[in-house]
């Protein structure tokens, strides 16, 4: 399948379905009770998913041979102690952006 | 539209996003490089950030373009990065009741982690649901046009920012924002744990297929803590 379809496909189905996530509660279910096992499932989708969106991008450098970086391992600890106690996402990114960058920069020094 | 434009709760909505809209501009101008990197003409990479308009999704679907993934896989891994809406969805709907049909649908469609977070905030400073409605529309049109804007500029200027500043991992540090404000429950972290560690230990599954299984396996794990630590604490 040549790539541009692709995407449009990609676009129009993936669209929808998210979509379909968004409005799913507000107005489609709206009326109905959401079943216990299912409520008590939902409270741990986010902390779940997005962990494991996020350590794969963490832990190994980005590029087609995946190498540990401890730079960022250390960026983004700081950066989770920043968000949990302030939940700002301009202060949690400053932060992981500028020991990121301080280690770098202190790393390329040392060698 | 002149109307809502110039009401004072819409534009409070917009200039309240702005600080969140700029921790995202990074994250946008890697989605549009992405898509560029991916082989998508301007008006595939718009299509995906203006109707998409979820960074996970479109992160995941330029990756697993470039790799050549199956377009059913490609499917699956962003409806299952997506799921958390339905949360969101679920949490937004007895705040959004009061409101026109029309309305829902709407909000629906602008419903982000970002604007989630202030929605709920603004929310629950109480009032009339319809001026919280209207700051909702503000928040979201806000993050959903600064979003299209950094998309269409990392399409072009991307590979003009130097690798050094390692704008990448801007990425990382948003979902990092989300994340740790809710590792406060010992069933929540045993979720993130189980996820994380599940999602390494499967790094070498194809195409990414390592999200959904570390993800899922997190959210049964979540649940089961919950239940154990219920029967612990009701003894």
């Amino acid at each position: 399948m040549d790539v541009a379809l692709k995407l449009w496909l990609v676009v129009a189905i993936v669209g929808v379905l998210n979509y379909l996530s968004r409005l799913s509660f507000i107005a489609i279910f709206a009326r109905r009770q959401v079943p216990a096992l299912l409520a008590r499932a939902f409270r741990y989708v986010p902390a779940a998913m997005l962990t494991a969106l996020v350590l794969p991008m963490v832990v190994t450098a980005s590029g087609e041979t995946p190498h540990v970086s401890l730079p960022r391992i250390a960026a983004s600890l700081a950066a989770g102690v920043v968000a949990f106690f302030t939940r700002s996402t301009l202060g949690t990114l400053a932060t992981g952006m500028a020991v990121l960058w301080t280690l770098q920069f202190a790393l390329s020094h040392v060698r | 539209m002149r109307r809502i434009a110039t009401d004072s709760d819409f534009r409070a909505g917009f200039v309240d996003m702005l600080p969140a809209a700029l921790a995202l501009a990074p994250f946008g101008l890697v989605c549009g490089v992405g898509a560029e990197a991916a082989g998508a003409s301007l008006a595939g990479a718009i299509g995906l950030s203006a109707i998409v308009f979820s960074g996970a999704a479109q992160i995941l679907a330029v990756q697993l373009l470039a790799a050549g993934a199956p377009l059913a896989v490609i499917v699956l891994t962003c409806f299952v990065a997506g799921l958390r809406f339905v949360i969101y969805s679920a949490a937004m709907a007895p705040y959004l009741r009061p409101l026109p049909a029309r309305w829902q649908k709407s909000l629906a469609f602008l419903l982000t982690d970002q604007a989630f977070a202030a929605a709920v905030r603004r929310f629950d400073t109480g009032g009339d649901s319809h001026a919280a409605g209207r700051h909702f529309l503000g928040s979201g049109f806000a993050l959903w046009a600064f979003w299209q804007v950094m998309n269409v500029l990392g399409y072009f200027a991307g590979n003009l920012i130097p690798a050094g500043w390692s704008l990448d991992f801007a990425v990382p540090l948003c979902f990092i924002a989300l994340v740790a404000p809710h590792l406060r429950t010992s069933p929540t972290i045993v979720a993130a744990l189980v996820a994380g560690s599940g999602v390494l230990a499967l790094a070498a599954l194809p195409m990414k297929l390592s999200l959904i299984v570390a993800g899922i396996a997190g959210i049964v794990a979540g649940t089961i803590a919950d239940f154990a630590q219920e029967r612990w604490t009701s003894r």
